[in-house]
């Protein structure tokens, strides 16, 4: 994101923009991930709690799919700003 | 890929104001789809469903490493046929 060509007032709209867009998207995530989770964990509907075993497979889902996005992350940026740097040039 | 991250040159800031302001929020909009995307994705060919433990496996890592590099120059591709550009040689 290059917000260079932007005065002060336009930076500041945009920085609350951001960090608006930045909380839907953590609800997004949240919202996915528990719906990941679920369909991928729970199957068993003889019980109303989780099990040991769901509960298990809901913590190891949360946590790879958390470790996931942050290395898809890294990658992004890495990729994004060779992208930046390519198409500087022309 | 310019109309990815392109920025137009532009001189009369205050009159462009509204302009500028869309633009880096369509900017960041596709940017962050883009990202969502490839999470998705990635996530889906990458990581398979039962789970052995909280970590990445360093296949699963591999994997997703050349996920995204794979995404994005298929991003660059299509976009560059899209537009008719050089970009997709």
């Amino acid at each position: 994101m290059d917000l260079s060509n932007l005065n002060a007032v336009e930076r500041a709209q945009m920085e609350q923009l951001i960090e608006q867009k930045q909380m839907k998207d953590f609800l997004r995530m949240y919202a996915g991930l528990v719906d990941r989770c679920f369909n991928d964990c729970v199957n068993d509907f003889t019980s109303s709690k989780l099990t040991s075993k769901e509960e298990t497979c809901v913590t190891r889902c949360t946590d790879k799919f958390l470790k996931h996005s942050e290395r898809v992350g890294q990658r992004f940026a890495e990729q994004n700003a060779q992208l930046q740097q390519g198409g500087q040039g022309r | 890929m310019s109309f990815l991250f392109g920025r137009g040159g532009a001189q009369q800031q205050q009159q462009q104001s509204s302009l500028n302001l869309t633009a880096a929020e369509s900017e960041l909009d596709m940017i962050t789809d883009l990202f969502n995307r490839i999470v998705e994705t990635c996530y889906r060919k990458c990581i398979p469903a039962p789970y052995q433990d909280g970590e990445l496996t360093k296949g699963e890592s591999v994997c997703i490493d050349r996920c995204v590099s794979k995404y994005f120059e298929t991003n660059a591709k299509v976009g560059g046929k899209m537009s008719g550009g050089a970009a997709g040689r």
